[in-house]
């Protein structure tokens, strides 16, 4: 048999460990400024681009796409060419796809901070690079697809499954989340609106966790515990069931995000039954992992590697159990908006991917530098940093969550709201944020340990640029006709392609089609009406500045709910919005009935500076939108693109859409005057600045449903075109 | 599009026939049979390195 030589390429796989540790040394920089700006709202000023709204999605993108990103491409390129025998495909395509990473990167810093977001949760990056990532993520796959297509071994191993999988339904999951029309260059609006974009959007967020931040891990976990442990994976018949159980039932999982909220029932219901079933092929991997360690748990003792992958997979089987309860309603009732959510990711975050791609960081680099790690003590050293970090991040949110959580609900013996004012909530919880600043310091410091420890560890070998490895030459294609059903099938990788993605489209389409195709599904409300030109502007504001981060617009039908805000959210008053705003955590209270609840000039003082009416207040000052003009230019743009997504704005209305919004404005503001409110704190009020755009906004929350309400009345559109600004 | 509800139903017992079936094969299969596939992480280790 002739013996093929070729070589692998070290250099991408260090190029892509080097951007791991970096940007997630910066994500987790920005998640502690964040953490500190709940403890102390001052600090760092009070500078738009670094405030709490924007900053989260930075924190939150950075540390998903550019730590965790990285280290899925880190693992990939560096087992898949070893595990099918042959170099990737193409090194311009490898070139490619991690320049073109870095570089969506940096349009995430270079737009998230300013404004520049579409608001939907780890989808925020607006359509232009939406689309770069589509591009990227295409040359990613065309280099893998073809690399496993050119292999010298026939058998493809797990690990390989599991990048199929991510490459796949990431792939369908992106660009189904992302379809939305553009108004302007930066600027676009949801394809779907309300209960169907909320839908679309956790069956993307949450399989965003499953195949982004589960799948290539686990691929990963299957390939190098074996490694670190030096023995094949404890089962692989488990192997398999575990695959094909994950994706098919992950995919289904999605409304768990949305219990108790308008979504229809039965797609609650389905998520929830998924969402538990997901236990059992959760735990088969994670035993699967663990129990490879079998007979080998003397070596977890001493070796960093082994250590980060245990606690790497145990954390992944507490989150996979956690996840499943999280999911039951009346559990879910009770965790839902709280911090109880974040600790719960953070622990899946913090141990399962950053040990994980710690464990890699540690086995890979010695290799391809061909070198020993530089200090054993100070990764042993980083390891306990990093887990009593996440113990300290973590136990303070659960904690807190379900402290602030129960207050919410507490009524007194004569059946009124015991904590009335949402501010007692949360001040009682701060100790609660700074222990978990605490914690994450720790993990910061912990990691900066692990990144001196892996440069010294290079610095000390030389990197083997280009490794040489020997293999027979091509497999025979008619070899192995004997063999039959599965281990046929994984030496046929296009037709596993094919199946990956059936697997996954059958729960899509099935949970998204009849929300999407049955009126029934979505009521509409005949008093709800279209956002007017200057309330659209104000929403923009809103989602620019992430308010979304800490508010949720979805009043649930409890009556801790009913009575603290107002009437439950319905289905049929999010018809016209695009995208939905439910949000996710409260950190703040409820939106959704704010519109009349308290006059303008609440509102105006509220932003310029939230202490002032609400002492105590954890709020971030907004004093830039007291000075910042309103963007009337491009509201014509805006009225066109909400149209072109199902807005009935009558047609040609673009065209008086600046009068309307100059109208309003200048009623709202003139109002504000005349009630005494020329100035705040010397900074005049005038109608063109963009607090009086979203004060029209707030203010239109939740009213429509009484009935009373015309929003376009006595706007100058009203006489000639009030009766026509709805088609029909 | 009446009716839509016995979707999920359907893709249910799809699912679970694949799984049943799957598992039956897999327990028929024998462990050894996947002794070779399992190895595969294990093959290569360059003995030039380190």
């Amino acid at each position: 048999m002739s013996m093929d030589t070729f070589h692998y390429d070290n250099k991408i796989v260090r190029n892509f460990g080097i951007a791991a540790m970096t940007f997630g040394i910066i994500g987790f920089l920005v998640g502690l400024i964040i953490a500190l700006k709940l403890i102390f709202p001052d600090f760092l000023g009070f500078i738009p681009e670094l405030s709490y709204g924007r900053l989260r999605p930075l924190h939150t993108n950075a540390v998903i796409f550019a730590f965790a990103g990285n280290a899925i491409f880190y693992g990939v390129y560096y087992s898949l060419p070893r595990l099918c025998k042959a170099p990737m495909w193409s090194p311009i395509l490898s070139q490619i796809h991690f320049w073109g990473w870095q570089l969506i990167i940096l349009s995430a810093v270079l737009t998230l901070p300013f404004g520049i977001t579409t608001s939907k949760e780890y989808a925020e990056l607006e359509w232009p690079i939406d689309i770069a990532i589509t591009l990227i993520w295409v040359v990613f796959g065309v280099n893998m697809i073809m690399t496993i297509l050119k292999r010298r071994e026939k058998h493809l191993y797990v690990a390989i499954w599991f990048y199929i999988a991510t490459f796949v339904t990431v792939a369908v999951l992106h660009v189904v989340n992302s379809f939305e029309v553009p108004a302007t260059m930066l600027k676009s609006y949801s394809l779907y609106a309300g209960v169907q974009d909320a839908l679309v959007q956790w069956w993307y967020g949450h399989n965003a966790v499953a195949f982004f931040l589960t799948t290539p891990f686990l691929g990963i976990m299957y390939y190098f515990i074996p490694k670190a442990a030096n023995r094949p994976i404890f089962s692989y018949r488990l192997s398999i069931v575990h695959f094909w159980s994950l994706i098919f039932i992950y995919i289904w999982a999605g409304p768990h995000h949305l219990l108790y909220t308008s979504l229809p029932g039965w797609a609650q219901a389905l998520g929830t039954v998924f969402s538990i079933m997901l236990i059992a092929p959760s735990w088969g991997g994670m035993l699967n992992g663990l129990l490879t360690l079998r007979g080998a748990w003397d070596k977890v003792r001493e070796d960093p590697v082994l250590k980060f992958l245990v606690v790497g997979v145990t954390a992944y089987g507490m989150v996979t159990f956690e996840g499943p309860m999280l999911s039951i309603a009346n559990v879910n009732a009770i965790a839902h908006y709280s911090d109880y959510i974040i600790g719960h990711v953070h622990n899946g975050a913090l141990m399962w991917n950053g040990g994980l791609t710690f464990a890699m960081l540690y086995y890979i680099t010695p290799k391809i530098y061909k070198t020993k790690l530089f200090s054993t003590k100070l990764a042993n050293i980083h390891f306990w940093f990093a887990t009593l970090g996440a113990i300290f991040y973590v136990i303070p949110m659960y904690w807190g969550g379900i402290t602030q959580s129960l207050m919410w609900k507490q009524f007194t013996a004569e059946g009124f709201l015991q904590y009335p004012n949402f501010l007692d909530t949360v001040v009682q919880i701060v100790p609660m944020y700074a222990l978990r600043a605490f914690g994450g310091s720790l993990f910061i410091v912990g990691a900066l340990f692990g990144v001196y420890n892996i440069v010294k560890t290079a610095l000390s070998g030389s990197l083997v640029s280009e490794e040489e490895a020997q293999a027979p030459a091509i497999i025979d294609p008619a070899e192995g006709h004997e063999e039959k059903w599965h281990r046929k099938l994984e030496g046929r990788p296009l037709k596993f392609t094919v199946l990956v993605l059936l697997a996954i489209l059958i729960g899509g389409i099935v949970e998204y089609m009849p929300t999407a195709l049955i009126e029934s599904n979505i009521p509409t409300i005949e008093s709800v009406k279209p956002y007017t030109p200057l309330e659209v502007e104000g929403r923009d504001i809103y989602i620019a500045e992430g308010c979304n981060n800490c508010h949720s617009q979805m009043i649930r039908p409890f009556r801790s709910e009913t009575e603290r805000y107002g009437e439950y959210s319905k289905a049929g008053e999010f018809v016209y919005d695009h995208p939905f705003l439910w949000g996710s955590k409260r950190t703040g209270p409820d939106l959704h009935r704010i519109g009349g609840k308290y006059p303008d000039s609440w509102h105006l003082r509220h932003m310029y500076d939230p202490t002032s009416t609400s002492p105590g207040s954890l709020m971030p000052k907004y004093p830039w939108l007291l000075k910042k003009d309103t963007d009337y230019e491009t509201i014509p743009e805006r009225i066109n693109a909400l149209r072109a997504v199902g807005v009935p704005y009558a047609e040609n209305y673009d065209e008086i859409a600046v009068r309307d919004a100059k109208a309003q404005a200048d009623r709202i503001a003139n109002q504000l005057i005349e009630n005494g409110f020329d100035n705040v704190d010397g900074i005049a009020v005038t109608s063109d600045k963009q607090i009086i755009a979203l004060i029209a906004y707030l203010q239109r929350l939740g009213v429509d449903i009484s009935g009373t309400n015309d929003p376009f009345s006595g706007l100058p559109s009203d006489s000639r075109m009030g009766a026509n600004i709805m088609e029909d | 599009m009446e009716g839509i509800e016995i979707f999920p139903s359907i893709s249910l017992i799809l699912f679970f026939a694949f799984f049943i079936l799957l598992v039956t094969y897999l327990i028929r299969s024998g462990k050894h049979r996947w002794d070779e596939a399992a190895n595969l992480p294990l093959e290569n280790d360059n003995p030039n390195l380190n």
